[in-house]
């Protein structure tokens, strides 16, 4: 337990203990495999909505079900390779002119390590998705024939305002706590790259620098991430 | 001296007898004189009509006859033209042709005006002429009409003209008259219509109103005109058999930003509804992407799914769907609908117009920022 407060709270102590020590892909691929978890279920919640998007088209509850269990599967994967293979990788990347050393699976472990934060946002996020699905306006689609029928539907439902009002909230708790899982990446990446602290700052905040204006584009762009936290 | 004496007597006794044998042998040439041929024209008169008639004779003796008159009477037959008052000499195998003009002011019935040829030395002829006068007009029938006219719409009249005469008509014509009627042809001429022989016609009539329409049948007995009229009142309402749009299975959806009805549409007319087109009446405001829908053409019976989406102007109840189609001749046909929508309290609500939970959760992602924040600060400060 002393070591979950101090990876949340005092990362630069958890990594010291973990010094010299080979680093283990099993705890951190926990971690994100439970974020991964969560936004799959969120994904499925939403699922709901084109469950009654494409009802009326005669297709039944099966297509909703069948967008659902894709949406999920898709989001897990997401979840994992881009908040964690991913980034891991971009911190390797960036890194390696900044003198980094050590093994790519110590960058997966601290950046497995550093995705709790991100995961207790994501649930959160989820809990509010819960208040806001039965606020959402869902189209109706007749023709699933139609793609542009199915694209302009989906476009709308997008437009919704409690929809968009949750995909800035989403949105806005992504960043706050993705900030925080960048501070623990930090010292996750002094640890597993031998960095000091500036190029370990340049390291993290430079991928998560790029993440967070990508995020805050597309909100403004009024599109949607899917696979957000 | 006996000779000389008795010779004056004999010639006396001559000249007695002389102008006697010459006045039997104009009697004889006479008695060859005979009427060939009458015609009538008009055959059969009409009551009032006027006509000629023409009598043919021949003279079958070897020697001419001298004709002082020809004329023709009657006590009810008028004759309207002069008697041949003028001597003339009918040659031996000659003909000659008397004309005469009459008219008929009488009733129905047989009539014999007399024909009389006055010989000069030798008597008259006397010939009756049958003249029949007939009260029979031609008769005038709507064969096929439809039971209602529609405003606008061409609709099929057909007529029947018959001749129940014993003689023919000529210059036979039908024309419709009415106000505010369209006839498409403008008239039927059918010339010569023989006896018991009829003519059907027929008319393409576009009423702009509820009217009289008359078709009239002109036509000619001889040299006289005569109109027959036949009445067709002209109701302008709804064709029983026209197409007849009506909605089924309606329902109204609102998808957030805009209603979407959809539904059925059945012609439950006899004919078929062309380029039929659904869209919303006043109060609705058409959207995309489905402003109006076009449905084509709706045989009998048949029926056809439809999609429209639009708004409403304030807090209306109900809104007005337009249907529209064409019938074989373009007429357009607007039927309204009234279809209920839901009321606004049964919409799901926008966001800001219930409680929104926005302000709960910006306060947790005020305080979630501070703890971060603090977190941070205190990870570096521990440092």
């Amino acid at each position: 337990m002393n070591h979950v407060a101090d990876l949340l709270f005092a990362p630069a102590r958890f990594f010291s203990a973990l010094e010299g020590k080979e680093p283990g892909l099993g705890i951190p691929a926990l971690i994100a495999g439970i974020g991964a978890v969560i936004s799959a279920l969120a994904a499925y919640a939403i699922s709901d909505l084109y469950a009654g998007m494409f009802a009326a088209a005669g297709t039944g509850m099966d297509m909703g079900m069948f967008m659902g269990l894709m949406g999920a599967a898709g989001a897990f994967i997401g979840f994992i390779l881009l908040w964690w293979i991913v980034l891991a990788g971009a911190f390797h990347v960036v890194s390696v002119p900044l003198r980094g050393k050590g093994s790519f699976s110590g960058t997966l472990a601290a950046t497995g390590y550093g995705l709790v934060p991100s995961v207790i946002g994501s649930a959160l996020s989820a809990v509010t998705l819960l208040s806001y699905l039965p606020r959402i306006t869902v189209p109706v689609i007749r023709n699933i024939q139609d793609p542009a029928v199915i694209q302009a539907a989906i476009t709308e439902m997008m437009q919704d305002p409690a929809m968009q009002e949750y995909t800035m909230v989403s949105t806005v708790f992504t960043v706050i706590f993705l900030v925080w899982s960048a501070n623990i990446w930090i010292f996750g990446m002094k640890w597993a790259r031998k960095l000091d602290t500036r190029n370990a700052c340049i390291t993290v905040l430079v991928p998560v620098g790029i993440f967070i204006i990508y995020l805050l584009a597309t909100f403004f762009a009024k599109g949607f991430f899917m696979g957000g936290s | 001296m006996t000779v000389y004496r008795v010779f004056p007597f004999l010639l006396a006794v001559l000249l007695l007898f002389l102008p006697a044998a010459a006045a039997e042998q104009s009697q004889v040439a006479a008695a060859q004189v005979m009427v060939t041929n009458v015609t009538l024209n008009p055959q059969v008169f009409m009551v009032g009509d006027s006509g000629t008639i023409t009598v043919e004779i021949i003279n079958n003796g070897a020697q001419s006859v001298a004709i002082r008159r020809a004329t023709l009477y009657d006590e009810k037959i008028r004759v309207e033209s002069r008697a041949y008052e003028t001597t003339m000499y009918l040659g031996a195998g000659n003909r000659m042709t008397f004309t005469f003009t009459v008219s008929a002011p009488v009733p129905e019935g047989i009539y014999y005006p007399v024909f009389s040829l006055d010989f000069r030395d030798a008597g008259y002829l006397r010939y009756p002429v049958k003249l029949r006068v007939q009260d029979q007009p031609l008769t005038v029938a709507v064969l096929s009409r439809p039971d209602t006219f529609t405003d606008g719409k061409k609709e099929k009249v057909e007529i029947l003209v018959g001749n129940p005469r014993d003689n023919a008509v000529s210059g036979v014509t039908v024309y419709p008259v009415g106000e505010g009627i369209d006839a498409t042809p403008t008239r039927h001429f059918i010339g010569l219509l023989a006896p018991d022989k009829s003519q059907n016609v027929a008319f393409q009539i576009t009423p702009g109103k509820s009217a009289v329409l008359e078709f009239h049948v002109d036509y000619y007995n001889g040299i006289n005109p005569h109109t027959e009229t036949i009445r067709v009142p002209i109701d302008v309402g709804k064709s029983k058999v026209q197409a007849e749009p009506i909605l089924s299975n309606l329902r109204v959806e609102w998808s957030g930003t805009y209603y979407t009805l959809t539904g059925d549409v059945t012609n439950a007319g006899l004919e078929p509804a062309n380029a039929v087109v659904i869209t919303m009446g006043q109060g609705a405001v058409p959207q995309d992407p489905y402003r109006q829908y076009a449905i084509g053409t709706l045989q009998p019976d048949d029926f056809s799914g439809f999609e429209v989406t639009f708004t409403v102007d304030g807090d209306r109840t109900s809104v007005p769907v337009v249907i529209t189609h064409k019938d074989a001749d373009g007429n357009l046909y607007t039927t309204t609908y009234p279809v209920d929508i839901p009321a606004k309290g049964t919409r799901k609500p926008a966001a800001g117009t219930e409680e929104s939970p926005l302000p709960v959760i910006a306060g947790v992602i005020v305080a979630c920022a501070a703890v971060i924040g603090g977190i941070v600060w205190y990870s570096w400060r521990k440092r």
